[in-house]
């Protein structure tokens, strides 16, 4: 979708006043679903437009089926923030997936906030298929507001409970 | 109080209008303390009891999740106000319907968890948080009824304890969240304490895929913590019981009432009031919310 | 063994010694408002005027979750990381005799067809000094279980509150041997022994629960099937009595993957969990819950006894406090032993 050298050029400007370490860029995970965002996200591609590389796309029937599980897996997994994109109200292929979404994710942001998540993390957007330049938008938006934010450490720093840091500094400290 | 209950509990089983009592009986170690009895036997109802230390909602022991219980028979329940709310989200819930039990419901003016705290008597002071509100001291349905009914608090909530946690940075949100999470061992007790956690097979117990690590590490444990709670969001009547169960002191009410909290102020729904209302999950409107969505 | 005295204000010194010293010291220490064993950087953190902490020490040689072996095969190639065997020179100061009881007796198990080296060498890398309880409540019965609220039972050392506030000092082990040796300076050679034995005779007059354990094992043998199990159906299946349980050891073998690399996690499990022995196909020998309590209750009393001859109970009563329906063991065990004489 991109060239590897505008997309060099593009991420050495991005980079001034970036807040995460050397080389770090983030990493997007962006549920969408298949009959409008997928689409919105094929159309940018066959249309040649330019976006930041760091979204992973997971396609789903549905905003519907995107459960909040889903968005848990993905931060134990390493990701620095999510996108939930589906159809316009509306729109949905199967009536009204998005509209029970739509409540569903109200909450749940909500209960993430409550935990302490910033919600530059966890963002929401309609693209429809017709919506190409919208999803371009959306991602470098969505991408700029994660790299201000910097890698999400505190999550991550859930994922190294095995390291047993005190034994170690323990075992040390009698040596 | 416990007399009238007995001679309501003794006629249900005599006259066969119901096979078992669910009610509370004292703990013989710690008389104190209650605990959850089944009566079959019309012989057995002078074990049934009604006092501030009551605080088990026994509307856990309806659902499929409790299926030895319910192959007993027909059932009467003991049930406070907030055990009644209960009982109508699980009747909204479709899981049993008003005809399939009898409600013996007790008049309240709030209870004690805290054993520690019991002197003998209800005070201001060793009141369980959750009755501070309380709109439901005479519980909305019932067959029967212990005790003159009450009227309710004559106060609103002002979701405070919710709105402090909120007011704070999301970094020490995160911290205080973790701290508590931390001490997670896992053991469920909030979910099959929960009479809304009637699930056969609960996601955290799935393992293809294993959605949830069953690890008790803090990445596993907030997984299940935000999951159970999101699981609850729009049904969880903030009966409290997972928060005195918990063997660690996890605050899990808080978590319930945040999102108790959006529903009311985004749905204007609180749940456990109304068994015909379309629970606020199953439903939407068009006109709904979405300015977090761009 | 000698035995030694420690002054009434000593055990802070101990404590600060000990971390002195460079050893892990682990205590009963506040954590957000819940009072559990933890590693403590300083005597101050220690709270030792405590009855009994809710979850029990068995964490320190057992924890909730460790890897057993990370893996990895993000390179192509599967690469294996073993868990280090390293654990620190650990002293547990404080435990109550029921706590410390628990490790002895969890020895048979995890040395018994195999070692389960992640315990045994942390069972050997820690030292434990002993507490005589001061407080007792109903749900305390560990003088039925052939245990005591001075037993030296797990202890390497144990110290016991003497009526002039000094600490008596029982060295059980070479181990408590060893280190009182280190701790020499804070240790007065010799001790009261009469008054040891008062404050032991005070400390067992707190138990007052008795229950006939071996009557009770006598009728669990031939009553598996019995309707005193069905009586237990309020046991709502979670694992909240498991986990406090100083005793209780299942636990579960996971992997636990992100990617393409995780860990082989060794976790606490529960014989009251619906998915304890649930098969692939679906079928539940325990299909109901009063079943899986009975299997608590016949692992501890009688199959656990059976085997190793002791039983897979300290007495602490944490696992009826904790119920969240208020089933008492000791009532279980009474109306058994009751049944066992009728």
């Amino acid at each position: 979708m991109t060239t590897a050298d505008s997309q060099s050029s593009e991420q050495e400007q991005r980079r001034e006043g970036a807040v995460g370490p050397e080389g770090w860029e983030p990493k997007i995970v962006a549920f969408v679903c298949n009959w409008c965002t997928y689409a919105g996200a094929d159309l940018a591609g066959t249309s040649r437009l330019q976006y930041q590389p760091n979204v992973r796309i997971i396609k789903l029937p549905c905003t519907g089926r995107i459960d909040p599980v889903f968005i848990v897996r993905a931060y134990e997994g390493g990701a620095d923030g999510v996108l939930v994109s589906g159809c316009h109200p509306g729109d949905c292929h199967y009536s009204s997936g998005n509209y029970h979404a739509r409540r569903r994710f109200a909450l749940f942001r909500k209960l993430m906030e409550f935990v302490g998540v910033d919600l530059d993390r966890l963002q929401f957007s309609w693209v429809s298929a017709a919506e190409g330049a919208k999803w371009v938008d959306v991602i470098n938006d969505v991408t700029n507001r994660v790299r201000a934010l910097g890698p999400f450490t505190e999550y991550q720093a859930l994922s190294r409970w095995w390291k047993e840091v005190p034994d170690e500094q323990a075992i040390e400290q009698r040596a | 109080m416990s007399k009238g209950l007995q001679d309501i509990a003794r006629e249900l089983l005599e006259k066969g209008e119901v096979q078992v009592v669910v009610g509370w009986g004292a703990v013989k170690a710690d008389p104190d303390r209650t605990r959850p009895i089944l009566v079959t036997d019309p012989d057995e109802v002078g074990e049934l009891v009604w006092n501030p230390r009551c605080v088990n909602n026994l509307a856990v022991y309806l659902t499929k999740a409790k299926s030895d219980v319910q192959a007993l028979g027909k059932a009467a329940i003991v049930a406070k106000g907030c055990d009644v709310k209960a009982i109508t989200g699980l009747i909204q819930e479709m899981q049993f319907s008003r005809d399939d039990l009898v409600i013996i419901g007790v008049a309240c003016k709030g209870v004690v968890s805290d054993g520690s705290l019991w002197q003998g008597e209800l005070t201001e002071e060793n009141r369980d948080l959750k009755c501070r509100f309380c709109d439901v001291r005479t519980p909305r349905t019932y067959d029967h009824l212990v005790g003159e009914e009450v009227p309710p608090v004559d106060a609103e909530d002002d979701w405070k304890d919710v709105r402090e946690l909120e007011e704070k940075t999301p970094r020490e949100r995160w911290d205080y969240w973790q701290e508590q999470f931390e001490r997670c061992i896992r053991c469920y007790a909030c979910r099959q304490a929960c009479p809304f956690c009637y699930c056969t097979r609960c996601i955290a117990d799935k393992t293809l895929p294993r959605w949830i690590e069953s690890g008790q590490h803090p990445r596993a444990n907030l997984a299940w913590n935000i999951i159970r709670a999101m699981h609850l969001a729009g049904r969880c009547v903030e009966c409290g019981e997972c928060e005195r169960v918990c063997p660690v002191g996890i605050p899990l009410n808080l978590l319930n009432r945040e999102l108790a909290k959006e529903v009311a102020v985004e749905y204007g729904y609180r749940a456990g009031y109304d068994s015909e209302a379309p629970p606020p999950f199953a439903t939407y409107r068009e006109e709904d919310d979405q300015s977090f969505i761009r | 063994m000698e035995h030694r005295t420690l002054a009434g204000d000593g055990l802070p010194a101990l404590i600060d010694e000990l971390i002195k010293k460079g050893m892990r010291v682990i205590a009963p220490t506040q954590r957000n408002g819940d009072l559990a064993f933890g590693q403590v950087s300083s005597s101050a953190e220690a709270v030792l005027d405590y009855f009994l902490c809710k979850r029990s020490a068995k964490e320190i040689v057992f924890p909730r979750t460790e890897a057993i072996l990370g893996f990895d095969r993000s390179g192509g190639e599967v690469k294996v990381e073993p868990p280090s065997m390293q654990f620190p020179e650990t002293v547990v100061v404080g435990a109550r005799p029921c706590d410390a009881a628990s490790l002895p007796i969890l020895d048979h198990i995890f040395t018994w067809d195999c070692d389960d080296e992640l315990f045994t060498r942390r069972r050997e890398a820690t030292t434990v000094i002993g507490l005589t309880c001061t407080t007792a409540d109903n749900f305390c019965f560990c003088t039925s279980v052939g245990l005591s609220p001075d037993n030296t039972a797990g202890s390497d050392i144990l110290l016991t509150q003497l009526e002039d506030g000094q600490f008596f000092v029982e060295v059980v082990t070479d181990k408590g041997e060893k280190l009182a040796a280190e701790l020499g300076e804070l240790f007065r050679e010799g001790g009261d022994e009469s008054a040891r034995q008062k404050a032991g005779e005070k400390a067992r007059a707190l138990v007052t629960r008795s229950v006939d354990v071996s009557k009770a094992k006598g009728w669990l043998d031939d009553h598996f099937d019995d309707e005193m199990w069905e009586s237990w159906m309020t046991c709502l299946g979670c694992g909240a009595c498991t986990f406090v349980c100083p005793t209780c050891h299942c636990f579960d073998i996971v992997d636990e993957v992100q990617g393409l690399s995780g860990h082989r996690c060794k976790n606490w499990d529960a014989c009251t969990f619906w998915h304890f022995t649930v098969h692939a196909s679906g079928h539940n020998p325990r299909d109901v819950q009063y079943k899986r309590y009975r299997q608590r209750i016949l692992h501890k009393f009688r199959y656990y006894k059976d085997r190793f001859g002791v039983t897979l109970c300290t007495g602490c009563g944490r696992c009826s406090r904790h119920c969240p329906v208020g089933i008492d063991i000791a009532e279980v065990l009474e109306t058994a032993a009751g049944s066992a004489a009728s």
